[in-house]
């Protein structure tokens, strides 16, 4: 009887195992759930190799015509891919910011930890930071914008498959999860099937209106990872708009975990800042 | 010390056998600042607090190894004093000579600690006239002439500093602001003045600061030593009326990490007065204890909020009190010090309101200082605020500032 039992339960166990075992590979191939291809761009636009280094220009226009222009260079480590990263920025401009340095301990499931050094009076000051929305270095980028926003936090929904110019995209929905927590009610994504990389994105208000749009405006092909070099976003309610160029962008430089740390903002290290 | 410096900096560069693109940077601004009374001050015969043009210049140099050498100095043409002076903020040697160590050498600002504008573990000085003033936040902090050895030995860093010649912390001193004066037991008249005596340039009044620090988690934590002297003149000589900055030796630990969605602090120092460790000698300042808290949080986009609560007990406050000349202006055993920090960024964060306000309810003292500020284009910007003091009796931090309000104006070109 016991012999039996554990026939059925073997069988049992063999047809889960093949049954996940092929939904599983059907994802992987053709992804067809909205979750699984927000979660590949995600990995694609943040988690890009073990790390990275890039000189990013930013121009921040506004509608009357003016333009200021901020330039740091970045460098990221991932702890674990598609989780933990840590993040260090050297300003170069404007002049009252230069050398600046900023890091960044970045967790998907709560708050990150973060501290900008002050090179006029050496001070390393901890960022409270409980706004995720908030506007990166005055840009229209927002913090979350620059180190991603955890696809978890959203119900995405694939509204079609289009054409987007010239490539195949999936249209998704993605609406927050937690009403409360963000200033926007929705955003919908075009997302390359190919390579999974972002080629558009609007943001819609609690009340339904666009806010901003996000463009990929050239991707290229860098030590084999689609890297977005040249990204616009535009606040389309003020008119005020910021185009972001990543330069000398480089991926598995070996960067030690130890560099991301107090003693890199105090004396940021020459792999890290040139 | 400049000379040793560049001479060594030199021979370090022509020793390297294949010197890589070593970057010299130039940069620094144009400066101009007027501040004036809010109110007529008896003791003050002058209205204008601040009237000054400055010129900073900053040079970088990179060397071979990840060594550099770093040159601040400032030019200014004072109209308040009426002289033109030439400020050497910073000139130092930074060295890497083994992975786990930096040096560096030179004149340097030290910065360390949890507090927003309240010190206890930092040791190094400040120029609190400056900020009464209105001059821009850098100006708080002097150069210490100094080496500072970091260690990076692994799960935790050690910073250890010698400073071999002693410099004070900047105090009202009668030119812009009015002070107390302890032994004629009033606000200082016009033209009067304190004579301060510094303690020698010897090997065994070298400063010696230690800071043991390491993160556990997102927490940081630190424990602090220090073995100098007072950096305010907490000691009279009545024999030949000078103030003197007493031997004291400061023992700390500190803590700081993320709560409640903001980030909260916790700093504490005993304060070793080596020169009246009993408290019988009412000339000198007795040793205490101190506390800081502090949380800050961003209630909503561009808007933070920093609080902290400063308390410092006096220890061998009943000898301190039996000690005390009949007269004398008698210090309470607890101080307690408020402080709030209002900030909100505005127009993509290049216009700043901000609003610092301190309260002393043991003293009965404080001030409050609104500012705006604006970054015209990315290199002029504009700032202009108010100091306002207040306080009960002369004797206080706060209080011996009460007529000396003031408000100001800042126009900066960086280049």
């Amino acid at each position: 009887m016991a012999k039996k039992r554990a026939v059925w339960l073997m069988t049992g166990f063999s047809l889960f195992l093949l049954v996940s075992g092929l939904s599983l590979r059907a994802s992987a191939g053709t992804p067809g759930g909205a979750e699984e291809i927000m979660r590949r761009s995600y990995l694609v636009q943040f988690y890009s190799g073990k790390d990275m280094r890039s000189k990013v220009t930013m121009r921040l226009l506004s509608k009357e015509g003016g333009e200021r222009v901020r330039v740091l260079i970045m460098a990221r480590r991932n702890v674990k891919t598609g989780g933990d990263q840590k993040y260090f920025i050297v300003f170069l401009q404007p002049a009252d910011v230069r050398d600046m340095t900023f890091l960044v301990w970045k967790y998907p499931q709560r708050d990150s930890d973060r501290w900008l050094y002050i090179p006029a009076i050496k001070l390393v000051k901890r960022i409270a930071a409980d706004d995720k929305r908030s506007s990166f270095v005055g840009s229209d980028f927002s913090y979350e914008d620059v180190s991603g926003r955890t696809p978890e936090e959203d119900n995405h929904t694939l509204l079609r498959e289009e054409k987007y110019e010239g490539k195949e995209v999936f249209v998704v929905k993605s609406v927050p999860k937690d009403e409360k927590s963000d200033d926007f009610g929705y955003k919908v994504s075009w997302i390359d099937k190919g390579n999974f990389v972002l080629w558009k994105e609007e943001y819609y208000d609690k009340r339904g209106s666009l806010s901003r749009v996000f463009t990929a405006d050239e991707v290229k092909s860098i030590q084999g990872f689609p890297t977005t070099v040249k990204r616009t976003m535009k606040n389309v309610q003020t008119g005020h708009w910021t185009e972001a160029t990543f330069g000398e962008v480089k991926y598995n430089l070996g960067f030690a975990d130890s560099l991301f740390s107090e003693r890199s903002l105090r004396n940021p290290p020459g792999e890290l800042a040139r | 010390m400049k000379y040793f410096l560049a001479s060594a900096f030199l021979a370090a560069l022509s020793l390297h056998p294949c010197p890589p693109a070593l970057a010299l940077s130039v940069h620094g601004f144009l400066e101009g600042v007027a501040g004036a009374r809010l109110t007529d001050n008896p003791a003050q015969p002058k209205d204008a607090t601040l009237g000054e043009g400055r010129l900073q210049v900053e040079l970088s140099q990179e060397g071979p190894a990840d060594s550099r050498l770093f040159f601040k100095a400032d030019l200014i043409g004072d109209g308040v004093e009426e002289r033109g002076d030439a400020d050497l903020r910073e000139l130092y040697l930074d060295l890497s000579p083994v992975q786990i160590l930096d040096i560096r050498v030179g004149r340097q600002i030290l910065t360390w600690g949890t507090g927003d504008l309240i010190f206890i573990n930092d040791l190094f000085p400040k120029d609190f006239v400056s900020f009464f003033v209105g001059r821009s936040l850098e100006y708080l902090k002097v150069g210490s002439d100094a080496v500072k050895f970091s260690l990076y030995p692994g799960p935790f860093s050690l910073d250890l500093v010698a400073v071999p010649h002693f410099t004070p912390s900047e105090i009202p001193k009668g030119e812009r602001l009015s002070f107390f004066n302890p032994f004629a037991n009033r606000i200082a008249a016009p033209g009067e003045s304190l004579s301060m005596r510094k303690p020698a340039a010897t090997p065994e009044n070298t400063e010696l600061a230690l800071r043991l620090y390491r993160t556990f988690g997102s927490y940081e934590g630190a424990l602090y030593g220090f073995r100098g002297f007072f950096k305010e003149p907490a000691g009279m000589d009545p024999a030949d009326g000078t103030l003197f900055y007493p031997k004291l030796s400061v023992y700390g630990a500190s803590m700081r990490g993320p709560f409640l969605q903001g980030v909260a602090s916790f700093e504490s120092g005993y304060y070793d007065s080596r020169e009246d460790r009993p408290g019988t000698n009412p000339l000198i300042e007795n040793a205490s204890l101190r506390y800081l808290l502090g949380y800050e949080r961003e209630l909503w986009t561009d808007f933070s909020v920093r609080a902290q609560y400063y308390l410092e007990q006096m220890l061998e406050y009943g000898v301190y009190k039996v000690s005390l000349p009949p007269g004398s202006p008698e210090k309470k055993e607890y101080r307690h010090l408020l402080f709030l920090r209002l900030t909100q960024l505005l127009r993509y964060q290049t216009v700043e309101l901000s609003l610092i306000g301190f309260y002393s309810p043991s003293d009965e003292d404080g001030m409050v200082n609104p500012q705006i500020s604006c970054k015209i284009t990315d290199w002029l910007s504009v700032a202009s605020g108010a100091n306002v003091f207040f306080g009960k009796r002369d004797f206080t931090q706060f209080g011996q500032l009460d007529k000396d309000d003031n408000l100001y104006l800042r126009l900066r070109a960086n280049y």
